[in-house]
C-alpha cells in the first residue's frame, strides 16, 4: 500500500520518502540483528566476546612488538578495531545492499534509501555490542573522564553520513558491476595496514605521512581520539569537511544518474 | 478516488552477461576498442512497447499474452516499480500488490513478529498494523502457533500466514498476477471469500493471467499483449451484479 508514486518524485523526494520510514528500517535493521542470533545461546555477546578475545590477544603481543608501554597501546588499539570493524563491515555491506534488497525494491513504493539506512542501523547496532569492550579498557588504563569525549558524538555522525554516501554509490556501482564487490573488499584489507589501526601515526617516518590522508584514516581519528580524550587535529577537521561535501556530492550524482536504472540492474 | 493512466508507455532495459557485468571486461572492451572483449554482452528487451491505458473507478482490467509477452513487467509499471523508459505514468489511489505475499518472510521470526515485517514492508505503519493483527490473527487460524518461529510451521500454514497478511486491507488499486489460491481445503473456501471482499473492495483491479475464463469472469476489460504490444483490446461482459451490491454494502 502506498500512495507515492516514484516517477513523480525528484531523485531528493525519493531518498527522503525512504528516509523518514523510520519504523520501516529500523524494524528490518534490529530483526536482522535479533534473528542472526535467536538460535545460538549467547546471542548477539557472540560479537562481543570474539573482539574480546581478538584484542586479549593481540594487545600485549604488538605491545611488545611495537615496544609501546601496554597502557597507551591497549585503549588506542580496542577503539581502533572496533571501529575499524564497523567501518569495513559496513562498507562491505553497502556493495550488496541494492542486490541483496532486489526483491523489496520490487515491491510497490520501496525507496531504495530504506536499504541504506537497513544496512547503516544494522552496522550501528552491531557497534553497540563491541563498543562497550572499551569501558573496562578506558578504566584499567585510567584514562580520566574529560567533557572532550562529547565530541565522539558529532565525530560519529559525520562518520555516519560518510559511510551512507559510500553505500549509495558502492551500492548502485556494485549492482551495474558485480566485480566491484571483490575490488572494494580487497582494497580494504590493503587499507587496513595504510590505516593506524594497530599503530601509532606518530611512529611513521617523516615523508610518509601522506598516507594518513586516505579517508578512512581520517574518519577513525574524528571518533578514535575524543574518546581517548584528545580532540581531532583541525587539519582532520578541515579535510573531512572537503571529503564530506565530495563524498555527498558524488553518491548524489550517481543516484541521481542512476535512479531509474537501479531497479532493471539488480 | 483511483486513476491510472499511462501515456504512450515503452519500456526497454538491458540484460547484462556475464561480460558486461564485469567492470575489468567492460574497461578492457573500452580501452582496446573492442579487440579483446569483442562481445559486450548487452541485450536490450524492448518489453514494453507504446502502451496507452486509462483505467477509472471500478475498472477491472485483464492482461493475457505469452510467456514473455510483457505482462509481469507491465504490472510493474503500473505499481511504480520499473519507470517507464519512454512516455508517462499518473497514479492517484493508494496501491498494493498480491503478487510477491512471500517477500520478507522471516523463518526464525515468530507468526506475529512476520506480521510485522510484511505489515511495514506492505507501507503500513506500526499503529495501523497493532490495530489489525488480532483480526489477521484470527483468519489466519493458526492460534498459538503464531506465537513461535515460522520455520516449525508446514507449507500451508506459511502460505495462510502470507495470504492473511497479504489480503488484511483494502487498497484503490490492486495488482494480481494469476489468482491465488491457497492451502488446504477448508482453508481454500475461506480464502476465496476473502480474496473476493479485497477484489470487490478495490477502485482498480489489474489482473494478469493466462487462463481466458478467469480474466472473463473477474474482468469489464480485456487487453492482449504480444511481444510487449497491445494487439486487442475489448470490453468483457457486464460486471456481476452481486459484487455490486457486495461494493455498495
Amino acid at each position: 500500500m502506498s500512495t507515492s508514486n516514484r516517477q513523480l518524485h525528484s531523485a531528493w523526494g525519493d531518498w527522503w520518502t525512504g528516509t523518514r520510514n523510520v519504523e520501516l528500517w529500523w524494524t528490518l535493521a534490529w530483526y536482522d540483528v535479533v534473528l542472526r542470533y535467536r538460535r545460538s545461546m549467547l546471542g548477539p555477546l557472540w560479537l562481543t566476546l570474539s573482539t574480546g578475545a581478538l584484542l586479549a590477544g593481540m594487545g600485549p603481543l604488538y605491545a611488545a612488538l611495537f615496544k609501546i608501554p601496554i597502557g597507551t597501546f591497549f585503549p588506542h588499539l580496542t577503539l581502533g578495531i572496533i571501529f575499524w570493524t564497523f567501518f569495513t563491515s559496513t562498507i562491505n555491506d553497502g556493495c550488496n545492499v541494492f542486490i541483496n534488497g532486489a526483491q523489496y525494491l520490487k515491491q510497490p513504493g520501496f525507496s531504495p534509501s530504506v536499504l541504506v539506512w537497513r544496512s547503516l542501523a544494522r552496522n550501528s547496532l552491531q557497534l553497540a555490542h563491541t563498543i562497550v569492550l572499551y569501558l573496562p579498557v578506558a578504566i584499567w588504563a585510567g584514562i580520566p573522564p574529560s567533557p572532550r569525549m562529547l565530541l565522539f558524538l558529532p565525530g560519529f555522525v559525520v562518520v555516519l553520513v560518510n559511510l551512507h554516501a559510500f553505500t549509495i554509490t558502492l551500492g548502485i556501482l556494485c549492482a551495474r558491476f558485480r566485480d566491484i564487490v571483490q575490488i572494494v573488499s580487497s582494497m580494504l584489507q590493503l587499507l587496513m595496514f595504510l590505516t593506524p589501526v594497530f599503530w601509532f601515526p606518530s611512529s611513521l617516518p617523516g615523508r610518509s605521512h601522506a598516507i594518513l590522508y586516505n579517508p578512512l584514516a581520517q574518519l577513525l581519528d574524528i571518533v578514535r581520539l575524543p574518546l581517548l580524550g584528545d580532540a581531532p587535529a583541525p587539519g582532520t577537521i578541515r579535510f573531512l569537511m572537503l571529503f564530506t561535501v565530495l563524498n555527498i556530492a558524488i553518491a548524489a550524482a550517481v543516484y541521481h544518474v542512476s535512479r531509474r536504472h537501479l531497479v532493471y540492474w539488480v | 478516488m483511483s486513476h491510472l493512466l499511462l501515456d504512450d508507455v515503452s519500456v526497454e532495459y538491458p540484460i547484462f552477461g556475464a561480460q558486461a557485468l564485469s567492470l575489468k571486461n567492460t574497461l578492457t572492451a573500452a580501452a582496446t576498442g573492442g579487440r579483446i572483449c569483442r562481445e559486450a554482452g548487452v541485450t536490450v528487451v524492448r518489453a514494453l512497447r507504446d502502451i496507452s491505458l486509462e483505467l477509472r473507478e471500478g475498472d477491472r482490467l485483464g492482461i493475457m499474452g505469452h510467456n514473455g509477452a510483457g505482462k509481469s513487467t507491465l504490472l510493474r509499471v503500473i505499481a511504480g516499480v520499473y519507470p517507464p523508459t519512454r512516455g508517462r505514468i499518473e497514479r492517484t489511489g493508494t496501491i498494493s500488490s498480491l503478487i510477491d505475499p512471500m517477500l520478507g518472510i522471516e523463518m526464525d521470526a515468530t507468526g506475529y513478529e512476520n506480521i510485522r515485517l510484511r505489515g511495514l514492508i506492505a507501507g503500513m505503519r506500526l499503529s495501523a498494523i497493532k490495530a489489525i493483527t488480532p483480526q489477521i490473527a484470527e483468519f489466519s487460524g493458526l492460534g498459538d502457533y503464531l506465537s513461535i518461529p515460522v520455520r516449525t510451521y508446514s507449507t500451508g500454514m506459511l502460505m495462510r500466514l502470507a495470504f492473511s497478511i497479504a489480503t488484511a486491507v483494502h487498497t484503490d488499486i490492486l495488482i494480481m498476477d494469476e489468482w491465488m489460491s491457497v492451502g488446504d481445503a477448508d482453508f481454500r473456501v475461506q480464502a476465496e471469500e476473502r480474496l473476493r471482499e479485497v477484489i470487490d473492495n478495490t477502485g482498480i483491479l489489474v489482473l494478469a493471467s493466462h487462463q481466458t475464463d478467469l480474466i472473463e469472469r473477474e474482468c469489464n476489460r480485456g487487453i492482449d499483449l504480444s511481444h510487449g504490444a497491445v494487439v486487442q483490446d475489448r470490453p468483457i461482459g457486464p460486471i456481476e451484479p452481486m459484487i455490486r451490491l457486495v461494493s455498495a454494502g
